[in-house]
């Protein structure tokens, strides 16, 4: 539960790629791949990112939200929930989720403040609205267990610590997929440790071993991390922008 | 919820503008209100699939414009989704109604709580709680907290009214840990209350707190059980401070000059972190300059120092909280294995020939309504064009319950007249059924005289969170 993952609505709702990677049958009918819904979610992540830069909430925050985002969108359409407006409410729902409340004010300021484009705009109202069909869309499930938990832990017993801004920027990305919806937290952690491990040409073999973790999993993720970066570096804001266009409003 | 029943993906049920009445109220017969707190309302309502099972609907206050869902709302439905134990409160259902945009959690009933079934011995039958009943709630108690404390929450609220027992049925005399507006999961280390704007009762605080301690610990919880504990035995709340109202001040001297009285002073001797708490230091003048009497802890609850009831309710009552007792270690403790031995029925000792108490069920005012009542506080602007129709619609509301027998005054402040909100409460127990504000009252909210006498304000019901009565206004 609070404390145990094993025991946690978090570890029970653990989702197979297989079901994260459905587009929902409205947002097929207006043309939305499964490349374009990836591409949406990424956006939206990185927006609630800055969007959180600017209102100064810890990055636990930034993950709950993200975390919100992408399981909404497992079971609800873009179309009926413009992410543009989900995004925002997400970060204000994991704002009172993880006690660091901002006020829906400041999220209205400071959204057009990052955007001048009109898609964006939205009145409070519709902030809080959204807010109660999001936890109606998450089933009430708000608790988010998260890899930075075990991170600092993990490293100093790897002898690490000098990878911790690496690391720590490899927890972050992961956020910009679906990999918290799929895996348990402590396994991501080990992955980017892993990935770290291989940039820093730090033999870490014997302990990984020691760790008590079925090691082909942490290296399927490991990939699946790389293969994002491989990919990341073709995303043009173009193709987002295109993506985005296919939203209605 | 959970069972994908009530929450349908595909449902949209509650944009529905026709109603007032949002589509998932009609899963329930609302029967009336059972209490009223801070946060919000209680109703009593049956499940139409299944009448034999009545359930707890709380009502959240809608918030202020523009604040959504209240931060205390959110961290109570988070934590409830995630536990579930015998002895805590089980939370059956979320219901939103997005026109109001107010929100619901559904529990299943508890006819009694602590503060009820104490105030009924001592007001009421005049006669100390059964050993058998005291040792089962205690123990009960004692282990829904240790799953709590176990799974690292610490509730931060526990008092009698908090503590909820089931009345007739299956789990009949089981009890169910309530109110988790403020428990907290404290990986990281837990901000005071104080630092929220968060005020609760003083009486079942513990010292460390009191002093101005900066984090809090589970051994907060089990102070106060110690503190029910002493309740249980004597009827009467045990450290009962005059309140310092108004002030963001954790230090409330009246208190800790209540429990200095009773336990002694506190030593560094024997509380070797003491000095380190901030109004230890701050106010030496009050605090270290009065000179306690020897402790008297057994004079006050009447048990000879040798009994093992007196040595474990000592035990959780021990100043260093680091040296306090936990749930774990108490549920170990001789007490629970001497006879009688503690139940799952407390309210029914398993010796036949005991006499058992009938212990009186809620009063239900059946006179407001679910929908659309609590914007009618006048001190508050109505922030929905909905929720003053809405309380129209009062007519499903049945009396099926016998109304509440009229109980004695225990203070004003627990009396109330259904449909006037508490902020004018002076004006509304002096007036009786005038309307102090000249406020609009629709029909199924209008105070009706005749109840007035006969309706007792609950502040805590089921799963609620409420201010405790104000020291002031109670007289044992």
């Amino acid at each position: 539960m609070a404390a145990n993952f094993w025991t946690s609505s978090h570890y029970k709702q653990l989702l197979d790629p297989e079901e994260v990677d459905v587009v929902h049958p409205l947002d097929k009918e207006r043309g939305i791949t499964l490349e374009d819904f990836k591409l949406i979610k990424l956006h939206m992540s990185n927006y609630i990112a800055r969007l959180a830069q600017n209102v100064k909430v810890r990055q636990r925050v930034v993950a709950t939200a993200i975390t919100y985002m992408r399981r909404v969108y497992v079971r609800r359409s873009m179309s009926e929930y413009d992410p543009r407006l989900v995004a925002p409410s997400c970060l204000y729902l994991a704002s009172k989720a993880e006690e660091s409340t901002v006020q829906a004010r400041l999220l209205v300021f400071y959204i057009k403040k990052l955007y001048s484009d009109e898609k964006y705009r939205f009145e409070i109202k519709e902030i809080l609205e959204m807010e109660m069909k999001i936890l109606e869309a998450l089933n009430y499930y708000l608790v988010v267990f998260h890899p930075y938990r075990a991170l600092s832990q993990l490293l100093q017993d790897a002898g690490m610590n000098d990878a911790t801004q690496l690391t720590w920027g490899l927890v972050n990305d992961t956020y910009k997929m679906d990999l918290i919806l799929l895996h348990p937290p402590h396994l991501i952690t080990l992955a980017c440790i892993y990935i770290a491990s291989v940039l820093k040409d730090k033999e870490n073999t014997a302990w990984f071993e020691e760790l008590r973790v079925d090691m082909n999993v942490v290296k399927n993720i490991a990939m699946e991390i790389l293969d994002f970066y491989d990919s990341h570096k073709l995303i043009t804001d173009d193709r987002v922008n295109a993506a985005m266009s296919k939203l209605a409003k | 919820m959970g069972d994908g029943r009530a929450n349908n993906p595909n449902s949209h049920s509650n944009n529905n503008s026709s109603s007032n009445k949002p589509e998932w109220l009609e899963e329930y017969d609302v029967i009336g209100k059972i209490g009223e707190g801070t946060y919000g309302l209680v109703f009593l309502a049956k499940v139409k699939s299944n009448r034999s099972k009545p359930i707890a609907i709380k009502k959240f206050k809608q918030s202020k414009d523009g604040d959504g869902v209240s931060p205390t709302a959110i961290r109570e439905i988070m934590l409830l989704r995630e536990i579930s134990h015998e002895n805590v409160v089980k939370l059956a259902n979320v219901h939103i109604n997005h026109a109001d945009m107010s929100l619901y959690l559904a529990f299943d009933y508890a006819e009694h709580d602590l503060y009820e079934i104490i105030r009924h011995h001592r007001d009421k039958v005049n006669q100390a709680i059964n050993p058998y009943t005291v040792k089962s709630l205690l123990w009960q108690l004692l282990n829904g907290l240790n799953y709590l404390h176990s799974n690292w929450i610490v509730h931060r609220d526990l008092k009698p009214s908090n503590i909820l027992v089931m009345g007739d049925g299956e789990e009949q005399g089981v009890v169910k840990i309530a109110d988790f507006g403020l428990a907290r999961i404290y990986q990281a280390p837990l901000k005071p209350l104080s630092e929220n704007g968060v005020v609760v009762t003083i009486w079942y605080r513990a010292p460390e707190l009191l002093l101005g301690a900066k984090h809090y610990t589970s051994a907060v919880d089990m102070w106060a059980v110690g503190c029910i504990f002493a309740e249980l035995l004597t009827l009467k709340p045990l450290f009962q401070g005059q309140e310092v109202k108004g002030t963001i001040n954790p230090f409330q001297l009246d208190q800790l000059d209540k429990i200095f009285k009773v336990l002694g002073h506190p030593t560094q001797e024997k509380w070797p972190t003491l000095v380190n708490l901030p109004h230890w230091q701050s106010d030496l003048q009050h605090i270290q300059g009065h000179k306690y009497e020897t402790a008297g802890l057994y004079n006050v609850v009447h048990l000879s120092p040798k009994n093992p009831a007196y040595d474990l309710l000592s035990k959780m009552l021990e100043y260093d909280p680091q040296k306090r007792l936990t749930a774990a270690q108490a549920l170990e403790h001789e007490y629970f294995r001497m006879e009688p031995l503690p139940g799952c029925n407390a309210l029914v000792p398993p010796q036949p020939g005991e006499k058992v108490v009938n212990y009186p069920t809620r009063p239900v005012d059946t006179s407001t309504d679910i929908v659309g009542t609590i914007s009618l506080q006048p001190s508050q602007p109505v922030s929905s064009g909905n929720s003053v129709s809405g309380a129209m619609s009062g007519s499903h509301v049945m009396q099926t319950r016998s109304m509440p027998r009229s109980m004695p005054m225990v203070g004003i402040q627990r009396m109330q007249p259904p449909g006037i909100p508490a902020y004018n409460l002076s004006q509304a127990g002096m007036g009786g059924g005038i309307n102090p504000g000249n406020i609009p009252m629709p029909r199924g909210v209008a105070p009706q005289a005749h109840q007035q006498h006969q309706m007792r304000r609950k502040e805590s019901g089921m799963g609620m969170t409420g201010y405790p009565p104000q020291p002031k206004s109670r007289r044992f």
